[in-house]
């Protein structure tokens, strides 16, 4: 293949014979300006069926609902979110705490949101601002949830079941310790009596010899 | 025709067998002992220890032994992994208060093939110890003890990995008392 002279490049020059093969091969993939031809059987403005015209609408219809049921249920739980943590500070069931040695690990809410409050505010002007505006949001809270006694009694279930929970592990500590000391005891009787069948230096009267 | 629908026959009956054998397999190799036939004997006795934790109260009891006291760190660590400690107990204020029925119960539980008698103390003064262990493979995966005394049997089941010599190891510490039992001398290095 020459590929020296101008001729692949606007047709100059001396032409290669292998590339006018090839030009001839190619040539009949060449674009042939044709006019359009219609099919007459073609229908430009079909009449719509019931069906193609409702599914549409349907869709639409569809996706508004979706977007509003998601919005709602976005707002439902916002709503449901926001009274939770004053609800726990304020609701009065709380275990024993001075009899519950087990207790003393778990800061009461109280205690807990002063700790944040250290924490979190270092001038007394922010920890007062945001203070009142604790008070003021969880006097509001405390409002809806007297309205709404489902979230309380569901609050305070919770919090009897963790304390139940609680005082009930407590106990089993006990039972466990109980367990294991006469676990032990009865496992060290044993050892020691196989110990004195079996002694470990059973030649005591030999003498050294050299 | 007749052979077939014999063999047909035997289907049903053979299915049952198998699923009888596997159900016995599973129950054999069941570290878990049934002591409640002790309970008979809990009129007469004047003292009475029964504990019973199962896996879940054992996960939640875990979690009130502190990793960073060094005694609750050991019992946390031998209560790692086990799924149950059941202890029965009677004490009685006179001998000859229960039977060797009473006791025929547990140890025809234990004489089960998948028990181990590891140790057998006989002591007409003090009693006599039974320890027992399940083993999967290398790893124990239950121990039973059976203690009697003329005026005391105590059967303790433990289920699950337990390290017999942390276990051992633990009397007279973290307020556990010593029970007058000395502890093993340590080996002497040649």
């Amino acid at each position: 293949m020459n590929i020296d002279g101008d001729y692949l490049w606007d047709k100059t020059g001396e032409p290669d014979p292998e590339i006018q093969e090839l030009e001839e091969i190619l040539g009949t993939l060449r674009y042939q300006p044709r006019p359009l031809k219609i099919p007459a059987d073609l229908q430009t403005n079909p009449t719509r069926g019931f069906f193609s015209t409702l599914v549409p609408r349907l869709a639409i219809a569809a996706t508004l609902a979706m977007a509003l049921l998601g919005l709602g249920l976005w707002l439902g739980l916002q709503h449901s979110q926001q009274p939770r943590a004053p609800v726990v500070a304020k609701t009065p069931i709380a275990p024993a705490s001075g009899k519950n040695p087990g207790s003393r690990e778990l800061p009461t809410p109280d205690q807990g949101a002063k700790d944040t409050d250290v924490a979190t505010f270092g001038g007394p002007e922010q920890k007062q601002k945001h203070l009142s505006r604790r008070h003021s949001a969880s006097s509001s809270l405390a409002a809806n949830i007297n309205r709404s006694p489902h979230i309380r009694e569901g609050l305070i279930r919770q919090r009897q079941v963790a304390v139940q929970e609680l005082r009930e592990a407590e106990a089993a500590k006990d039972e466990l310790m109980l367990a294991l000391r006469m676990a032990s005891a009865k496992l060290n009787f044993a050892q020691k009596k196989t110990q004195n069948i079996n002694p470990r230096e059973p030649v005591h009267n030999q003498h050294k010899i050299g | 025709m007749k052979s077939l629908s014999q063999t047909l026959w035997k289907l049903p009956s053979l299915t049952v067998l198998i699923i009888l054998g596997a159900a016995a397999t599973a129950t054999a190799q069941n570290p878990r002992i049934q002591t409640s036939q002790l309970d008979a004997l809990a009129p007469k006795a004047s003292e009475t220890v029964d504990v019973n934790i199962d896996e879940r109260l054992m996960q939640l009891t875990s979690k009130f032994f502190s990793s960073k006291d060094n005694d609750e760190a050991k019992v946390k660590e031998i209560i790692n992994g086990l799924k149950g400690i059941y202890v029965k107990s009677f004490e009685f204020e006179n001998e000859g208060q229960y039977t060797e029925a009473d006791i025929e119960g547990i140890r025809s539980q234990l004489r089960n093939p998948a028990w181990n008698k590891v140790v057998n103390v006989s002591s007409k003064k003090e009693g006599g110890v039974e320890v027992y262990l399940m083993q999967n493979g290398n790893q124990i995966s239950g121990l039973a003890l059976l203690a009697t005394d003329p005026k005391e049997i105590t059967v303790v089941n433990i289920i699950g990995p337990v390290d017999l010599d942390k276990l051992t190891q633990l009397e007279g510490q973290f307020g556990i008392p010593e029970l007058g039992i000395e502890r093993s001398k340590p080996k002497r290095k040649n």
